[in-house]
């Protein structure tokens, strides 16, 4: 038997280990776009912080892939697939034939115009590595700035306060997450950043970056900010060129049901880029994810080693801006709620219940991190039975979404 | 077999991947950080850091837990006191 994994990340290593965990025998290949072994791309804001070593971010040794019985290929990237005939043909030339076929090729941060240095992403270890440089390079009070409201906008704030930049970030709406939180949260959120120093303008539109090799600032449509530091988090996009061609179904992200199987047979796909059928919510979501996509890697195993198997987890992300915490769980799209429960911040933030048929189907928690739990479980048992876990005194709103 | 069971909190993010493959030994707190439990007990009250007695099938399943960690926050020492996750 011989296993294509396409994506080196989180989510094909761990397919990849857990096939050699069930089929001692097959041949594997793991196709890696990054040169590094498997790292946690969730520790790099704590290796720039200072938190942990640069060493510490690795999960795999080098050593490890053939330890294994694992191909692993590097530095290159799968340009097209043939599913009939059952080959995909990689960068460099070489065509691989397979038998079963995982597509865990993730995604990559949207990019601005303009390549001056001083202009930061957060993605990769490379990426991480250039930000330390730029940061090390700057001192306390020098002006940085941020396009973008999203998890990569937050990371880049904790990181510029606690090197004592003065932060001013732009975001395209008024505020950050646009598709999650409401007008409550969202300016609570807001409140909370000015209370930290930040500096924000909202309802932005992005123009490019000013400087000819050191970045000078960034240009909005009304207003020029000064700074020499640019983080952008302006989100994530997988590359579907080829899998599109492949005649594999794409919508988001590569449309795969509750098998995380695709529209093709011996054909998965998992991770960031699958846009996948979440049996709790009832509908296809995508959730960038770690946790998600490790588990995700362990259950299609099984099913590429012949027991099929259906992946079943209520997603959930967790993260601290600025001392705030905030955490997201289930589906958590707005749009897709057909009613929304709000219950009220005191000293905490709101907690938006997003309900569905009358059931909860997702969670956006600011703060008062002792929702949390009760509300996961009410999600999983799909009811929406708030009474069992919720105080109903303290809901003070109920919205229609 | 005792294994110790240690988390650190300065480096959990509340991710709770831990919490999801073994619930019966880590815990989500009010900080968003993880407890480790003894069998979903908390005897002397909460705590970052317990020696608990385990089955091989328990230990192969809070190693799977600590291994889930996307910020390696969880360490587990073993009898001897030497560190079986994450390997050194």
């Amino acid at each position: 038997m011989k296993y294509v994994i396409v994506g080196g990340g989180v989510a094909g290593t761990t397919a990849a280990e857990e096939l050699r965990k069930l089929d001692s025998d097959g041949e594997i290949i793991l196709i890696s776009q990054e040169q590094h072994p498997l790292y946690s791309r969730v520790l790099l804001p704590h290796y720039l912080k200072g938190l942990v070593e640069r060493e510490r971010v690795f999960l795999k040794k080098e050593s490890w892939y053939e330890e294994k019985n694992i191909e692993w290929l590097r530095g290159v990237e799968v340009v097209k697939c043939d599913t009939k005939n059952k080959f995909v043909e990689l960068s460099d030339g070489r065509e691989l034939p397979y038998d079963k076929l995982l597509i865990a090729s993730g995604n990559e941060p949207r990019v601005v115009d303009g390549d001056v240095r001083g202009v930061s992403y957060l993605r990769s270890l490379d990426d991480a590595d250039h930000l330390k440089q730029l940061l090390n390079e700057r001192k306390k009070g020098d002006p940085a700035a941020v396009w973008g409201g999203g998890l990569i906008a937050c990371e880049y704030l904790n990181l510029f306060v606690a090197h004592e930049l003065p932060t001013t970030i732009a975001l395209r709406g008024q505020h950050f997450w646009s598709k999650n939180l409401n007008e409550e949260a969202g300016e609570f959120l807001n409140e909370h950043l000015r209370q930290q120093g930040v500096k924000i303008l909202t309802e932005q539109k992005f123009l490019g970056v000013e400087g000819e090799k050191e970045l000078e600032g960034m240009k909005l449509e009304n207003q020029k900010v000064e700074c020499d530091i640019l983080g952008i988090g302006i989100g994530v996009q997988s590359d579907l060129g080829w899998i599109k061609d492949a005649e594999i179904e794409v919508d988001r992200g590569v449309k795969v049901n509750e098998f995380l199987e695709t529209n093709v047979e011996d054909v998965w796909a998992v991770g960031d880029v699958a846009e996948y059928f979440d049996v709790v919510a009832n509908r296809h979501i995508m959730f960038g994810n770690w946790q998600k996509a490790m588990s995700q890697g362990r259950v299609v195993a099984k099913s590429m080693a012949g027991e099929r198997s259906e992946y079943q987890q209520v997603p959930s992300y967790a993260m601290e801006i600025l001392g705030l915490d905030i955490t997201f769980v289930g589906d958590v799209e707005l749009a897709a709620a057909d009613k929304v429960l709000v219950r009220k911040g005191d000293e905490h933030g709101p907690t938006l219940m997003l309900m569905r048929d009358n059931k909860l189907v997702g969670a956006v928690v600011m703060g008062r991190n002792s929702d949390r739990v009760p509300l996961t479980k009410v999600i999983d048992q799909r009811t929406g039975d708030l009474a069992k876990v919720m105080n109903w005194q303290g809901i003070d709103q109920e919205i229609l979404a | 077999m005792k294994i110790t069971i240690k988390v650190d909190p300065e480096l959990c993010i509340g991710a709770a991947s831990c919490v999801t493959i073994a619930p019966e030994t880590f815990q989500l707190n009010e900080e968003n950080k993880a407890w480790v439990l003894d069998h979903g007990q908390s005897p002397e009250g909460n705590k970052y850091e317990r020696v608990i007695e385990v089955s091989e099938e328990e230990k192969e399943n809070i190693l799977l837990g600590a291994q889930s960690c996307p910020t390696l926050a969880v360490f587990i020492y073993n009898e001897e006191g030497k560190q079986i996750f994450p390997e050194l």
